[in-house]
């Protein structure tokens, strides 16, 4: 017979978790479900806000801090106001070079992260800035160097990528 | 209304937690859960004045709204609800709120009811991809960070500071499911080695396949009332050991690892649950929580995550959570049994649930419910530990037997 219904996935005839049946299983008229194929599709406009300019000058092979004029602190990555006394900070260019903080490599990535079958992840903090920024650590055969203490270079892509994030990654320094 | 009573935990439900549900709905599991509580509970229904829904994702729950959703399923309308959400810590910011609704006189009873549908149901990688939202996104999330590699470079950062080892880890897997393994509720009992958990897949170093939580479809439920509400409206007031709710804290910290201050907690501790755990001692008389507890269900999201856990809830020193737990200090007939339902490894992690099975675990504990398999005995006091994020959010909750 056709099935009617287009995205019908199966009907399952559960069993009780704990076994019971019959009168015994409260819920044995309730036991046959119905499962369908369902997709939610989600599409935005996506703003980033007032940290924007950090991003667009990744297109000029540019990093951009932002520095506490109150305590000093800088934000790596930026913060539109102190996260320590909320004063409105100042952008400040820094340099592409840091120090490893921790690294992992992961079996497993999003697909906003390049979709790559494996990746390295690590926590760099930038000379010049107070916090250490997370990203992808790329091109290097030997895990076992990234030991935190490592100076770290950033390099930038020369392709179109779909993020501005992916405008640039870590490597170990030469 | 009373405000300023001491607070019970008048009863506790659960619904099996799986790998896949597919014989129902979150509201389904929901429902099931509720009138679990509440027949523990002994009480009616009709009578209980309020309720609370905690559950963490509308998207991967397919059900904007589920507090009016589940207030009409369970027939509480036209009684007042309020839903709360706070990641994985979601379960225990419903305990904390719940309390406050009680304690403050807002109502003097509340049924609690908690579920997530994060099972088999979903792909892991819309999971993994939903879930990165509650993290950093413009920067984190788009340079490919996701919560299972902020959680490994957290425990690469304790392995470097204090020589904490993969089989110390090991020893938490192997604890947790066999724990589990006396709980019919669980989705993951095993028998396993140490072995076993060193030479699963890698998934994000250090952490393999069997050091990682799984996450499940599931729902729990709670019932909190004033004392004198119980004494009136629960049938088993008389008959049963009394639990009371005497602690509840709460702490946070900055939603990026690389923010948080140097160099406590920087990458490897948690510093928010030390602020929560520190606010439900003070409040509970707790000096010294490793002598003080009989039983802990600790957030165990990963094995590290447990052992992290330890030190910032006092349990010992910092580094000293991987040696400890190879002496078994945390094992059941150990000094501290700890997350003796199987936790979040053994018996699963659907977010908006766990924190509130947790406290049904503790509950059961208290009351010499629990399976003699993992009951301890004699247990007088007991805590519960849950936290969203990388513990940027945490709440600690504290129940006591009181004969």
């Amino acid at each position: 017979m056709t099935d009617l219904v287009k995205h019908k996935l199966d009907v399952i005839e559960n069993a009780d978790p704990f076994g019971r049946s019959g009168i015994d299983d409260p819920w044995h008229a309730f036991r046959n479900v119905e499962r369908l194929d369902m997709e939610l599709h989600f599409q935005f406009k996506h703003s980033l806000g007032k940290v924007s300019p950090f991003f667009l000058a990744l297109e000029e092979k540019r990093l951009l801090a932002t520095r506490c004029p109150e305590c000093g602190k800088v934000w790596m990555p930026p913060r539109v106001h102190c996260g320590d006394d909320l004063a409105i900070t100042d952008w400040v260019e820094v340099a592409g070079t840091g120090i490893l903080e921790a690294s992992s490599l992961s079996a497993y990535t999003l697909t906003t992260g390049g979709g790559k079958d494996t990746l390295i992840l690590g926590y760099v903090t930038l000379e010049g800035t107070d916090t250490a920024m997370l990203q992808q650590i790329r091109n290097c055969q030997d895990p076992g160097k990234l030991v935190p203490g490592t100076v770290m270079t950033v390099k930038w892509a020369t392709e179109p990528v779909d993020h501005p994030m992916q405008l640039f990654w870590f490597e170990l320094a030469d | 209304m009373s405000a300023g009573e001491d607070i019970v935990v008048l009863g506790g439900g659960l619904t099996r937690f799986a790998r896949e549900r597919s014989d129902g709905t979150p509201i389904d599991w929901m429902v099931e859960a509720a009138l679990d509580g509440i027949r523990d509970a002994g009480v009616d229904p009709a009578e209980i004045e309020h309720s609370l829904v905690a559950y963490e994702s509308e998207i991967l729950a397919r059900q904007l709204s589920m507090g009016q959703v589940i207030q009409d399923a369970l027939a509480f309308c036209p009684r007042p609800s309020i839903r709360v959400e706070a990641g994985g810590g979601t379960g225990g910011a419903a305990i904390r709120t719940a309390y406050a609704y009680v304690k403050s006189g807002l109502c003097d009873s509340i049924l609690v009811v908690g579920c997530d549908a994060v099972g088999r149901g979903v792909t892991s990688a819309t999971v993994r991809e939903v879930y990165a939202l509650s993290g950093d996104v413009d920067f984190e999330m788009a340079a490919g960070g996701f919560f299972m590699a902020y959680y490994a470079l957290m425990m690469q950062e304790h392995i470097r500071l204090y020589g904490t080892t993969e089989e110390q880890m090991a020893h938490v897997s192997v604890k947790n499911h066999r724990n589990a393994q006396s709980n019919p509720m669980a989705c993951m009992p095993m028998a396993i080695t140490i072995d076993d958990v060193l030479n699963s897949p890698p998934v994000v170093a250090p952490y393999k396949r069997l050091d990682c939580a799984v996450l499940a479809d599931g729902a729990s439920s709670l019932v909190i009332a004033t004392e004198s509400w119980a004494r009136q409206h629960a049938s088993s007031w008389r008959d049963r050991p009394r639990v009371y709710l005497t602690g509840v804290g709460c702490g946070t910290d900055r939603v990026r690892l690389g923010d948080r201050p140097k160099p406590y907690p920087g990458l490897a501790h948690f510093r928010a649950k030390k602020e929560a755990a520190q606010m439900a001692y003070r409040m509970a008389g707790i000096e010294n929580p490793r002598q003080d507890l009989d039983v802990a269900e600790v957030a165990d999201t990963y094995t590290g995550a447990e052992l992290q856990a330890y030190e910032d809830l006092g349990f010992c020193d910092y580094g000293q959570s991987g040696p400890l737990t190879e002496r078994g200090v945390f094992d059941l007939g150990g000094e501290l049994p700890t997350n003796t339902s199987g936790g979040l490894i053994g018996q699963g992690a659907p977010p908006g649930a766990m924190g509130l099975a947790q406290a049904v675990e503790v509950l059961k504990q208290l009351r010499g419910e629990c399976p003699k398999e993992r009951q301890v005995e004699g247990a007088r006091r007991g805590l519960t530990d849950i936290h969203g994020g990388t513990a940027s959010f945490s709440v600690v909750s504290i129940l006591e037997r009181r004969d």
